[in-house]
């Protein structure tokens, strides 16, 4: 289980800080702890919406991603510190990541019943509507005289403490999978493959499903073209060394947009050896148009997607059944595309036959594959593992899969 | 203190949000003139503070300190306060952190709240903690008690020239502000052991064991 934690101060010096410091590092075989920054968290003001700047988008992206929250709360005059407010406001005006999320909470003070009111406080702010989390009850976890509670290393000294912590923590877990197994609709659905939507880059007024999208659609915008000169992060090519380049790519690459529109595929073989089917006229149509909607096969590519626009997962891949395993073992891989600010940008999407690249390394290093008799295999594994394990439903069953273009 | 020269009071008014058109200011500049007979109001803004950081010089801004020389010269303040997800705003609870960090500006000094919000209930939540942060050691304001001014659905509260439109709600504050004014003068007379709570104000310390 993955959970993040948020230490409720930006003090340089923070107790509560070596706190989820201690639980991530004592508590590593029980979860997944990754301890989060909040010193540059803008001030909140509605006048200054910065929901899309690096800074909550990664905090969004993370918490989206994770099974639930820790929060470690100071008390600052009877109630939760500013910094830790403002936090949450960003995550509850134009974004919701706490929405349905699992949180403990947790809070060390310098006195004996130090964060209680705090932490009472932090529960009201959480429950409400623009938030919504959903709080662990019960399970208070204060830690008095904080200035003495941990070793120079940073641990918990008494371990009647650390007794009592682990069990609050296993309680969490718990409540967490409940949760989360609740919340498991998995909002997949509001996927809408047909592209209705658009986005900043959509070409409008042209039908993206005709068969001559790309002609109409490139003059449209007056596109470069030929010997015209496009500038990229790191080199300079025209279009057609571009397009030389992308096609000798022994790598099969589709490009799809934030918009689930099919942009771009690198058009060298012809459609029939091809593995993964795709042809000129389809470049430009919406994702329901590029896949057959028979059997789960819609779902599936709803699930995929969605995953990776909100971050469950960067990479979901695999296999492609079919053809001679004893010659083919091509691989489909998804993976999530982001501009610089963490915007979802859409999938870059490429198929490969991983076949002989082993057979070449096996013949250079003169060696040879043998059966595992212990092997279990999946059909598809999310890049944080987490997918396959706890999320059968983002599971996409090899056969009709988002691969049958 | 000051503002008894030509007997009115002088009030400081924080206005608790950092929105450019915020309905809490727009209540608190309609007291200002609505009470201009009976008291002299004077906003405050918060916008400039930066969020509230511990640190080891136990460093304070000049903007708070100037905040709370004008709350110190005052006879009492107001405080307008949204309500961000049932509690106050984070910009407001970081003024009062500052205003509480090795100064004490608050400490016995007669505090009415108010607050405005677009909901029906007019953020009678966030008043509720705001009441319990005013009452801690270091803060320590005299909150007048058993009175609440909630503003509901306050974008559609004023009329077109600034006023209250509903007469009841009018009266409802007329009420609490002629009260205000008693609590103030009553205050006044309890200042006796004005000099030692701020004194313990100033020695009590989170820090300390
Ligand atoms: C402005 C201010 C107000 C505080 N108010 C309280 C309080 O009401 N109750 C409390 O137990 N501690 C209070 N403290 C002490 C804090 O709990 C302590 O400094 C806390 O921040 C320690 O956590 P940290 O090391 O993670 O920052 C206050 C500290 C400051 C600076
Ligand atoms: C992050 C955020 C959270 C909010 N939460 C609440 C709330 O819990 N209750 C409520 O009545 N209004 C809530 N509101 C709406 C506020 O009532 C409204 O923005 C504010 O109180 C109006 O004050 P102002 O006009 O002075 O800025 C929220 C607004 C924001 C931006």
């Amino acid at each position: 289980m993955k959970l993040i934690g948020i230490a409720g101060s930006i003090a340089d010096q923070s107790y509560n800080r070596t706190l989820l410091q201690f639980i991530a590092k004592h508590f590593s075989g029980l979860v997944d702890v990754e301890v989060l920054d909040i010193n540059d968290v803008p001030m909140f003001n509605q006048d200054d919406d910065q929901t899309d700047g690096a800074i909550i988008q990664n905090l969004c992206k993370k918490i989206n991603s994770a099974d639930g929250v820790i929060i470690a709360t100071p008390e600052h005059n009877h109630s939760v510190p500013a910094a830790l407010k403002n936090v949450i406001e960003w995550l509850s005006y134009e974004v919701h990541p706490l929405d349905g999320k699992p949180i403990m909470i947790v809070g060390a003070s310098y006195h004996i019943q130090g964060s209680s009111r705090a932490q009472l406080h932090l529960r009201q702010i959480l429950e409400a509507p623009g938030v919504n989390a959903i709080v662990l009850p019960g399970n208070e976890f204060l830690l008095g005289d904080v200035k003495t509670a941990f070793d120079d290393k940073g641990d918990l000294k008494d371990q009647r403490t650390v007794d009592f912590l682990q069990t609050t923590i296993q309680n969490f877990i718990k409540f967490a999978k409940v949760i989360n197994m609740i919340g498991e609709t998995n909002n997949y659905e509001e996927e809408d493959l047909s592209a209705q939507n658009g986005t900043d880059t959509t070409i409008k007024g042209i039908d993206m499903n005709a068969d001559d999208w790309l002609d109409r659609a490139a003059n449209k915008v007056s596109a470069a073209e030929g010997n015209d000169y496009v500038k990229l992060d790191s080199g300079l090519l025209t279009v057609n060394q571009l397009d030389y380049f992308l096609k000798t790519i022994p790598i099969e690459l589709t490009y799809v947009d934030e918009n689930n529109q099919f942009l771009y595929y690198n058009h060298s073989l012809p459609t029939e050896k091809m593995l993964a089917k795709r042809t000129p006229a389809q470049v430009g149509d919406a994702l329901d148009k590029v896949h057959p909607n028979i059997g789960r096969v819609f779902k599936h590519v709803k699930q995929v997607i969605s995953a990776l626009r909100n971050g469950e997962t960067d990479l979901v891949s695999m296999p492609i059944p079919g053809g001679d395993p004893q010659k083919h073992h091509v691989m489909h891989y998804y993976k999530a595309m982001h501009d610089d600010e963490n915007n979802y940008k859409g999938v870059n999407e490429w198929a490969v036959d991983l076949k002989p690249i082993v057979d070449e390394y096996l013949k250079a290093t003169g060696q040879k594959l043998v059966k595992d008799p212990n092997a279990k295999m999946d059909a598809m594994s999310g890049a944080s593992k987490k997918t396959t394990e706890e999320k059968p439903e983002v599971e996409v069953d090899a056969t009709s899969s988002a691969s049958k273009h | 203190m000051n503002g008894m020269i030509d007997g009115m009071n002088k009030f400081i008014a924080i206005v608790g949000s950092n929105s450019n058109k915020s309905t809490n200011r727009e209540l608190l500049q309609y007291m200002k003139k609505h009470f201009q007979e009976q008291a002299e109001i004077e906003l405050v803004e918060i916008t400039g503070l930066s969020i509230f950081k511990k640190s080891i010089d136990k460093y304070v801004p000049q903007v708070a300190r100037d905040i709370a020389e004008r709350i110190e010269n005052s006879d009492g303040v107001i405080i307008a306060t949204p309500e961000y997800d049932h509690s106050i705003p984070a910009v407001l609870s970081s003024a009062l952190a500052w205003l509480s960090y090795g100064i004490h500006p608050f400490v016995d000094k007669p505090v009415m709240i108010t607050g405005a919000s677009y909901g029906s209930l007019g953020s009678s939540r966030a008043q509720a903690q705001l009441r319990q942060i005013l009452d801690s050691p270091e803060l320590k304001a005299r909150i007048m008690p058993s009175s609440e001014f909630l503003l509901g659905h306050s974008l559609e509260a004023f009329d077109e020239n600034d006023n209250l439109k509903d007469e009841q709600i009018i009266q409802q504050l007329d009420g609490l502000f002629k009260d205000f004014l008693q609590f103030v003068d009553i205050s006044k007379q309890l200042n006796n052991a004005n000099t030692v709570n701020k004194q313990k104000a100033e020695e009590f310390s989170w820090d300390k064991d």
